[in-house]
Parts: structure tokens; C-alpha cells; sequence
């Protein structure tokens, strides 16, 4: 691209003419050429639709002879081997299959990235089981690249979901999803360094918390809650609304209100200090709260999101017999019960609460692992988009949370 | 021709004489093959593959698929909204780089000519934040600056920062990143560079009436630009694209132009966008390289 | 140690002067300076040298023996450890270099890559603000003949081009001392031979002082008005090429200043004029100021070209010293001369060049010899110096 420049003084100044001439004119025929290609070759490059039939995309069952069921989860997302009677031992016990766990999800968008070109294009991406928050889930159920749930393996899953994340629109028959944990999001805030914090909208424009507050940096996380300040409905918004809401958040981030938009990483901010409130998601403020007293979690004004995330068998997964099994046992309430009693979220499954008086005490009476009808009846959940709505929105967001 | 020496008659085993350098052209060309498709595999494909994405019907998506369409739109679509990372990007490369040059200068320059016997050990103590990751060495200087440490502390003491002033979410903690981080890529190659003057060019500088400021300048500083020119480039490309350090150690508002290429392409899966950014982002810092080279006019020294 | 002192006679270089005197001395003056440097090693120790203004002063020595260290000292690139140097009546033991009227051509040259020879040559120049820069230049780049070269850079110039820029770059200062450091070692012998003599012609124009520092004992006699021979960090002998040559005073100087016979003797009779010594039985004679020992025993020493060789018994032209007894061990023709060794009676070789002037017989090995000298040539040193001193670190011939 940049090519060499001819070197200075390789000869008499007159025949240097000459030479500059006819390697400009070389040169120029060169680029020429090159632009030709160019035209031909890059048509080439285009992209087909990713969108895949499940049913052709399905690979033969080995899960016979082949006991092994491969899962990717999100980091702390499980109780770890190490504990006696862990859920993992436990269906090995159970069924025979071994488990192959990696924990390899960090972020939804990164996920589908890893896993896009070959989901995109029927092949197998290894494993039989992921775990995605709803909004992916819906993503990949409708790009067909996920494999229908065979209901008659799954018996507890139908029996015990619990009542509100029963009929999604996006897979209103829990055909292809099985929930794994649920969480809310809300607001956390650092007790001793702040007064109490009632609503989302504080966070926007408190001047007292400026430049010490974090939003989550999931476009739906974040905007939910932006939609819920300009009065929306985040599960039904118009495109007025949506842009009402986008500059309300924009006007937060350019007067310096907003520090960052973060993962997971609002949790050690919190806890040094760096910020004194932000957007949080409910079980990784449960688990700060057992070492920091100060911190809190409320429900603010505008109320509380709730997601999933959720259980999604990929095309051409191997083992899908052992991984609807293992779908089948965490909703065995006991299993249940144990894995909430870990990682402190909400536990999807009914009766999983009775088993916990047997567990740990102590727990059953939080409401952030077991909420009540009343709470939960007024969270909220995010609209769901399609591919250009989500892309447009997306660009929005980044365009705000860019600066 | 080995392999088969043993068999071959003594005639096919001595070649004549033009035979060798026609023979030896083509080794010449096979020896490179290697070289030539690794480049077309991993840089001239991927290259093409940027352009095209760039130039994608920004319409397109993953379920319908891209077509190329010669969208030249996205150009002015992610210049138009993406136009302020960019030039803070820009901006804060050329700020750290700055910096760097002249932390990276003393450096080496005590290297080059005052560390003796301790020279290897100062070059192995510059190096040595290599070896843990990138990311780790990002996140403590969040510990560093963070607003209840004792940098801001002693700042806020000094009246440096008001009351509540801060270093972190702000530029002045992105540029301090990226000052730390790039820092050995300014001072290896100014080391190198420094280290080849021969001191007897600062003696006779200061033999034939040069104050050693002056004999610095007149000097052992335009013998060195072949470094400050290399070590820029190195410091500056990488910094300028670098969104680590604002993401970690910044605010929103100070997102680089890499955090949004991040951003379109993982998150708003707009790849038209993210490709058109990223050429554009490319080619500035061409042009750029290229102007700079030039105007630095160090082509004889290099 | 100090040389001068020990030789207040000597005519060129009047005795040391008191403290007083310095700012009267219009030339060089180094007294007592001493150099050490951090690892103990000391380089020069206390030496006196006093360099008239406007002579070609020569500093020889073999590698390490201090003569870089002083030149160093002069140019202000190193500080001394103690002592102090005038020049023209200043102090200048201190001063930073760049503000001393001292200029240097550095060993391989130093010249600035980045410029060319132009700016190379303007650079003290230009950094003194001197006005007539262009002009000053191109009159300096004539008298080294370097006009046609002026926008090159040093690296396309050949070695001996190399080197008249430097000396043009020096001298275009007007400096009260031009300082020379093995200034031709980097060039072949052809062009050393001839940059020898355009430095000198150089010289001769300008008329400035210069201090040239070499290991080359041909190239010092061939170009300097005085040569001063250091060796350990002290002056052996210091005096014209030729007094130098001829009477050498240690037996450094004696093999280090072309080649020497050296036979042990010992002395019988100190006469007013003559000294008389035994050497293996056989008497010679010493003119008395060709003595350099009080002592009983010596070296007899005489330059291979100054001894006669005949056949036994044959008259020679030069009454005197004759040792007999002699058996040729060696010839080597060399065209001008013949070089033979000559087993004496006690074992001992010696070297007699002979001059190819048709008019002497050339003798075979085997053949039995006598040689002879005129004992004005002779000369006699401290037995307690080594004999071999000097010979190995001898440049050439």
C-alpha cells in the first residue's frame, strides 16, 4: 500500500528522470491492476442469511453410548465441585453421564460472536448445552438455531417453572428455553458514603452522586430502566419514547453523572469506594452484602427488571438426551434448592423453598432468592426486538455510551 | 540435488554455468512462497474481507445476510456520529505519546550512557511488566488512582485536586494508562538508537564549542531520531487504537475509537459500521505515518 | 619522575619554571598532572611537559602508555587528578572543553553523520556565532582540498578524505593548540605516508601548535619539530628525532626508536670526554655525554646500521672499537641493505645492516667476521633497564 520510495541518489541526476518516469508510470499501471481485482474480488465477500432450520441442523443422537453432556455457563454460576453432595456429583450419580462444565459465557454479544459463524452456517460449535439471558435466547430461537426441548424428557421442568416466567413471547410453550437462574435488576448504593436511594432516576441527576454512579453497560438492562424514568412501558415503548429516553440518558453521560458502563466490574468499585451507587444485579449484591453490611440493594420506584437466563440446547449438539437429563434435574427442587443456596439468585423452580428450610434457614426468608407474588408482580421485562430494531437501537445505545 | 547425487550422472550433478542463476532465481521465489502466502492468508484476506465489510448494505443483518454494495454511506454514516472518539482517540495517542517520549528519553538515554555495568538489568526492568497481562497491569493502576488512594489523597492535600476531585473517569487517568502501558515501545528503540552514537561525537560536539545542552541538540538528538521516529510509530498506532485503557480507566466520555469499533461489532452486530470505522481509523494513521516519516526526514537514517 | 627537571641542560626546554613564571610561557605547559581513574589505574603520573608555541609536538608510546590520558587532559575531556595546565599564560586545568582554545581531531575522526561535510566543518563555527561562516569555510575546504565535496556526508567520503575534514573541521577554529589522536592509524600505509606529509605542509602554513599523539615512531620522527616518548605514564626522553635516534638515554627508547644492540659491559675509566668499558674482554669507548649511568655496570649500546662488518684481520674505516670472533648466522637481503646476525664469542646475536653500495663484499652464513664501530656512535645505559624493553610494542621495523 505505502510501496518504497525510490532511493535518493542511485545515479546521474539526468538518467534519474528517466527512471522516476517510467517506475511512476509502472507503478501507476500496478494500482491500476490492483483496483481492478479489487472490483472483482469484493463482491465476493458478501454474507449469507444466518438464519437455519432446527430440523436440518439437527446432528444424530449419541447420547446412548456416549455418556457425556458438554455445558458453557457463565463464571460462579454453579456450586463448585469441592462441596460435598454438589449438584454435579449428584447427576453423575444420578444418570451415569459425565459432565464437561466450562465456564466460557462473560457477555451475551461476545458469546454470539464466538459461536456466530458456525451457528450461522449449520455446524456444530461442541457443546450441548449454553446458558443466554432472554433477549440472546430469543435471538438464537429465532435465527433457528437452537434444538426443541423433548417435553416427555423434561417432566420437572414443565411441573415446577415458577408461575411468572411461564408463557414468554419469544417461546411461550418453554419449547426450545429452560430458565437457569433468574435475577432482578435494581439499585445498589453504598450506605455509608450516601443517604438512601429511592429511584433510578436519582442516579440520573442527584448532583451529589455524580461521577459516582455505574450503569450496566446491556443496552436492555439500562434503557428499561431509562424508558421507566421518561414514563414508558419498557415491555411496549414507541420509537418517540425510546428516543425521549436515549436523550434523557445521553444528557446524563455528557454532564459527567454516569462514571462508566460496566459488566460485573461495578462490584469492586463499589466495594473500594470509587462509586457510591449503581445499577446492579440482585445475586451478585447478596453475595458483596455478606462481606460489606453497608451495602444495598432496593427496588427503586420505577420498580424492578426481571430476566433469566436461560438453558438452550445449539444445532448439532450431540448429546441432546443427556443434556435435556441434566435440564431435568435442576429443576428437581432439592437440586434446586442447593444450587440457589449457592449463588443467590432467584431459584426458578417451585418448591425449591420447602427444600431450603432443610438447607439453610437463613435463606428462605430472602426475598431476593425467593421473591413474593406482590414483588414480582412489579417487575418489568424489555420488549423484544427485531434484528433491525435491535441493530438501530443498539447503534443508539453505543452512540451514547460511546461519548 | 542432494538426495539424488548418488545416483544422478556426474553431468546432471554439475550444472552449467547459466543454468545456476536461472536455478537460483527460483529458489530465490520458492524460499519466499512461505512468507508470500502467510501474508495473502492472513493479511491481504482479511484486508479484503474489512473493505468489504465496510461496504456492506448497511441494511443487511444476520438474518437476511450482507450483500457488498459498494455503500460508501457507511463511510460518512460512522464518520458523522463517531467523529469525537475518533479524534480524541487521535488526541490522547498523541498526548501519552508525547509523554512517553520524553519519560522514554531519560530512560534510555540513562540506559545508553550512564547505567555501565547495570545496563542489562535496567533493560530486562523495562521489559518486565511484560510479563504479567495487559489487563492486570490496567486494572491496578485503577487501585493506584482510585479516589480513596493515596495519589488522589495526597493531590487533594497539595490542593493539586479540590475536595472531591478524582483522577479516575477522567483523561488525565486514560493518558496516564496509556503512558504506562506503551512505554517500552518508546524506550527499546530509543535505547537501540542512543546506544549506537559513538560518545566521541558528544566529545568533539563539545570540543569544537557546543555547551552540552546545545551539542544534545545539534547531536546525539538528531542521531537518535531514527528511534523517536520508530519509537512514536510503535507508541502512538497502538496507543491511538488502544480502548482497553479508556474503558478501565475512563468515563464515557472518554471512549476511544477502538471501545466503539468493540462495541458495533459485538454488541449492535452493526458490521458495515464497525468495518468502515476501523478502515477509517486505518488510513488516518497511515496517512499520518506517512507525512510524519517523511517530514521527519529520517529515510537516510532509517 | 619528572623528565624536564631531570634534564636542566637541555636546550629546547629551559628549566622548569617557578609558579610565577607560567603566565609568561606562551605555549602548552602541563606540570605535575597526575591522572587516576576509578579502577586505581593511573595513566599518567606527574608529569611536566612544556610545548613551545607553534611547534610540531609528537607525543609516541606504545598502547596505555598515557599518551591518549594526556591529550585528553589538554582538550578538557578529562579532569586530572591533580596538577595543573597553562596555555598562553591561562589556567586552563578545569575549563569545560567547549570553552578552551584547543581544538581535536579525533581518532577515527568523529565526524557528524547527520551533516555534511559543509556543517561538519562550520559546526565550531557556527556554535561560536563567528560571522563569514560560508567563507570561512570554503577557504578551510581549498586548503584540504575538499571543495568539490562540501554537500556529501562523511560516509560516501574515503578514509583519507575522512580525515582532512576532520583536520579542516579542527583547524577552521584557529585554535591556540590543535590536538592530533593517532590521527592516520585508520588509513593504509601508502596514504599514511602521505597524509604525514600534508598534515605537516598543513602545519607549516598555519603555523599553530600542534600535539600529535601516535604509537607510530615513523610517523612522530617524520613530522614532528620535537618527540616526546612516554611509557608508563612518564616521558623517557623527549628532544629532536634525530637526538632522540642517535643518543637514546634508556633502552626503551633505544628499541622502541627503530632497533638497538645492546651488550653488557662495564665500565673501567671515566675520562673528562671518553668513558672506556669492558665489554666480554674487549675495550670500547663511550663519548662521555653519551653516558646515561653513574653506575659500574651498563648496556653498550649501537644501531645496527652504524656497525662495520669485515672479514678478520681487514682494515676498516673505523678506528676504535673492534670485536672480533664473530660467525654470520643469518642474512637477509632486503635490497638497500643486507641484514645480518652475527654470533659473538659469548653467545649473543648481533644485527648489522649493511649498505648495498657495491662496494662491500656480501658474506655467506658461516662465514667468520669482525665487527667494528666508531665509538662516537656508541652509546651507554643503566644495566639495570631491561634490555628487551620497548622492542616488542615497536611499531614496524
Amino acid at each position: 500500500m505505502t510501496g518504497t520510495r525510490p532511493r535518493p541518489r542511485t545515479g546521474p541526476s539526468a538518467a534519474r528522470g528517466g527512471l522516476a518516469t517510467r517506475r511512476t508510470v509502472l507503478r501507476g499501471l500496478g494500482g491500476l491492476a490492483v483496483a481492478g481485482a479489487s472490483v472483482g474480488v469484493l463482491p465476493l465477500f458478501g454474507q449469507n442469511g444466518a438464519q437455519q432450520d432446527p430440523a436440518e441442523c439437527a446432528a444424530p443422537d449419541r447420547s446412548g453410548d456416549d455418556r457425556l453432556v458438554v455445558v458453557s455457563n457463565w463464571p460462579g454460576y454453579i456450586d463448585p465441585r469441592r462441596d460435598e453432595g454438589n449438584t454435579r456429583d449428584l447427576f453423575e450419580e444420578r444418570t451415569g453421564v459425565t459432565v464437561r462444565y466450562t465456564d466460557d459465557i462473560n457477555d451475551n454479544a461476545e458469546f454470539y460472536g464466538k459461536v456466530r459463524n458456525q451457528l450461522g452456517s449449520c455446524e456444530p460449535v461442541g457443546r450441548d448445552l449454553m446458558m443466554l439471558t432472554d433477549w440472546m435466547a430469543a435471538r438464537m430461537i429465532s435465527l433457528g438455531w437452537t434444538q426443541p426441548l423433548d417435553r416427555k424428557a423434561v417432566p420437572n421442568l414443565h411441573a415446577n417453572l415458577i408461575e411468572p416466567l411461564r408463557g414468554v413471547a419469544w417461546d411461550p410453550d418453554l419449547q426450545f428455553h429452560a430458565p437457569w437462574q433468574t435475577g432482578l435488576t435494581g439499585v445498589a448504593y453504598n450506605a455509608a458514603k450516601t443517604g438512601e436511594i429511592g429511584s433510578f432516576s436519582e442516579l440520573l441527576d442527584n448532583p451529589d452522586l455524580a461521577g459516582r454512579v455505574t450503569l450496566l453497560s446491556e443496552m436492555r438492562d439500562t434503557m428499561a430502566f431509562a424508558l421507566k424514568v421518561v414514563g414508558a412501558d419498557p415491555e411496549d415503548f414507541t420509537q418517540d419514547q425510546w428516543g425521549d429516553a436515549i436523550d434523557r440518558l445521553r444528557k446524563a453521560v455528557s454532564d459527567g453523572q454516569v462514571r462508566a458502563f460496566t459488566g460485573n466490574e461495578y462490584l469492586q468499585d463499589l466495594a473500594a469506594g470509587n462509586i457510591v451507587a449503581c445499577e446492579a444485579w440482585s445475586g451478585d449484591i447478596i453475595q458483596l452484602q455478606f462481606e460489606n453490611p453497608d451495602i444495598k440493594f432496593v427496588a427503586p420506584e420505577e420498580g424492578l427488571a426481571l430476566w433469566s437466563d436461560n438453558m438452550l440446547v445449539p444445532n448439532g449438539a450431540e448429546h441432546q438426551a443427556n443434556a435435556e437429563a441434566w435440564i431435568d434435574h435442576f429443576y428437581d427442587p432439592a437440586v434446586a434448592a442447593r444450587l440457589a443456596a449457592w449463588v443467590n439468585y432467584i431459584c426458578p423452580v417451585e418448591g425449591a423453598r420447602e427444600e431450603m428450610e432443610k438447607l439453610d434457614p437463613s435463606l428462605v426468608d430472602n426475598d431476593l432468592i425467593f421473591p413474593d407474588a406482590e414483588m414480582l408482580a412489579q417487575t418489568f421485562a424489555f420488549m423484544p426486538l427485531d434484528d433491525r430494531q435491535a441493530m438501530a437501537y443498539e447503534r443508539d445505545w453505543s452512540d451514547v455510551t460511546g461519548g | 540435488m542432494t538426495s539424488t547425487a548418488g545416483v544422478a550422472p556426474p553431468l546432471e550433478a554439475a550444472p552449467l554455468p547459466p543454468d545456476t542463476g536461472r536455478r537460483r532465481g527460483r529458489t530465490g521465489y520458492l524460499l519466499l512462497l512461505p512468507g508470500l502466502l502467510w501474508l495473502v492468508l492472513f493479511f491481504v484476506v482479511p484486508f479484503y474481507s474489512l473493505v468489504a465489510t465496510s461496504l456492506y448494505d448497511p441494511a443487511g443483518s444476520d438474518f437476511r445476510g450482507y450483500e457488498m454494495t459498494w455503500a460508501v454511506g457507511n463511510y460518512v454514516d460512522a464518520l458523522g456520529e463517531y467523529w469525537r472518539p475518533l479524534l480524541r482517540s487521535l488526541w490522547y495517542g498523541a498526548i501519552a505519546t508525547l509523554f512517553c517520549l520524553v519519560l522514554g528519553y531519560v530512560l534510555a538515554y540513562a540506559i545508553a550512557f550512564k547505567a555501565g555495568r547495570w545496563k542489562n538489568l535496567m533493560l530486562v526492568l523495562v521489559v518486565a511488566p511484560f510479563f504479567t497481562s495487559f489487563l492486570v497491569r490496567t486494572l491496578s493502576w485503577k487501585l493506584i488512582l482510585a479516589d480513596d488512594g493515596w495519589v488522589v489523597g495526597t493531590l487533594q492535600f497539595l490542593q493539586v485536586l479540590g475536595d472531591d476531585g478524582r483522577l479516575l473517569a477522567t483523561p488525565v487517568a486514560v493518558v496516564a494508562g496509556l503512558t504506562y502501558n506503551f512505554l517500552p515501545f518508546m524506550v527499546l528503540p530509543l535505547y537501540a538508537s542512543l546506544d549506537k552514537i559513538d560518545p566521541r561525537l558528544v566529545e568533539a560536539s563539545s570540543d569544537l564549542y557546543a555547551h552540552p545542552a546545545v551539542g544534545f541538540f545539534k547531536v546525539t538528538w538528531p542521531l537518535s531520531l531514527p528511534g523517536v521516529v520508530s519509537g512514536t510509530l510503535l507508541t502512538f498506532i497502538p496507543a491511538s487504537g488502544d480502548y482497553i485503557n479508556a474503558e478501565l480507566l475512563g468515563s464515557p466520555n472518554q471512549r476511544m475509537v477502538g471501545g466503539v469499533i468493540q462495541s458495533l461489532f459485538t454488541d449492535a452486530n452493526d458490521y458495515p459500521a464497525a468495518a468502515a470505522l476501523s478502515m477509517v481509523l486505518m488510513m488516518l494513521i497511515v496517512v499520518m505515518v506517512l507525512v510524519y516519516v517523511r517530514r521527519a526526514g529520517t529515510e537516510d537514517l532509517l | 619522575m619528572s623528565q624536564v627537571a631531570e634534564t636542566p641542560t637541555s636546550p629546547e626546554h629551559p628549566p622548569a619554571a617557578a609558579h610565577g613564571d607560567h603566565a609568561a610561557y606562551d605555549g602548552l605547559r602541563l606540570r605535575d598532572v597526575t591522572k587516576e581513574f576509578p579502577g586505581g589505574f593511573t595513566a599518567v603520573r606527574s608529569l611536566d611537559l612544556d610545548v613551545p608555541r607553534g611547534s610540531f609536538f609528537a607525543l609516541l608510546g606504545p598502547s596505555g602508555c598515557g599518551k591518549t590520558t594526556t591529550l585528553r587532559m589538554v582538550a578538557g575531556l578529562e579532569t586530572p587528578t591533580s596538577g595543573s595546565i597553562t596555555l598562553a599564560g591561562q589556567d586552563i586545568t578545569y575549563a569545560k572543553p567547549y570553552r578552551r582554545p584547543v581544538n581535536t581531531v579525533f581518532q577515527s575522526y568523529a565526524l557528524f553523520p547527520h551533516l555534511d561535510i559543509f556543517e561538519n566543518v562550520a559546526f565550531g563555527l557556527r556554535r561560536r556565532k563567528t560571522k563569514d561562516v560560508d567563507a570561512k569555510v570554503r577557504e578551510m575546504l581549498e586548503l584540504v582540498e575538499l571543495t568539490s565535496q562540501a554537500r556529501k556526508r562523511p560516509a560516501q567520503l574515503s578514509g583519507g578524505q575522512q580525515q582532512r575534514v576532520a583536520l579542516a573541521r579542527a583547524l577552521i577554529n584557529n585554535p591556540e593548540v590543535l590536538l592530533l589522536d593517532e590521527p592516520l592509524g585508520a588509513l593504509d600505509l601508502k596514504l599514511r605516508r602521505s597524509m604525514q606529509i600534508e598534515v605537516k605542509r598543513i602545519q607549516v602554513e598555519v603555523g599553530r601548535t600542534f600535539v600529535h599523539v601516535t604509537h607510530d615512531q615513523e610517523e612522530a620522527m617524520t613530522m614532528a619539530d620535537t618527540v616526546a616518548v612516554m611509557n608508563g605514564g612518564v616521558i623517557e626522553q623527549m628532544g629532536a628525532p634525530a637526538e632522540l635516534y642517535e643518543n637514546p638515554r634508556s633502552t626503551f627508547v633505544a628499541n622502541f626508536l627503530g632497533q638497538s644492540n645492546l651488550i653488557e659491559g662495564r665500565v673501567l675509566r671515566r675520562a673528562a670526554d671518553v668513558t672506556t668499558v669492558e665489554m666480554h674482554g674487549i675495550e670500547v669507548s663511550v663519548p662521555s655525554p653519551r653516558v646515561h649511568t653513574d653506575a659500574d655496570a651498563g648496556w653498550v649500546g649501537i644501531r645496527p646500521e652504524k656497525v662495520l662488518v669485515g672479514r678478520p684481520g681487514e682494515e676498516l674505516d673505523a678506528p676504535g672499537n673492534t670485536i672480533p670472533g664473530g660467525v654470520v648466522s643469518d642474512v637477509s637481503f632486503v635490497g638497500v641493505s643486507t641484514q645480518y646476525l652475527v654470533r659473538m664469542p659469548w653467545g649473543q646475536e648481533l644485527q648489522v645492516f649493511s649498505q648495498n653500495t657495491g662496494r662491500t663484499h656480501m658474506f655467506t652464513q658461516g662465514e667468520s667476521v669482525e665487527l667494528s664501530w666508531r665509538p662516537e656512535y656508541a652509546f651507554l645505559l643503566d644495566r639495570s633497564q631491561d634490555a628487551d624493553a620497548g622492542a616488542a610494542e615497536r611499531v614496524g621495523g
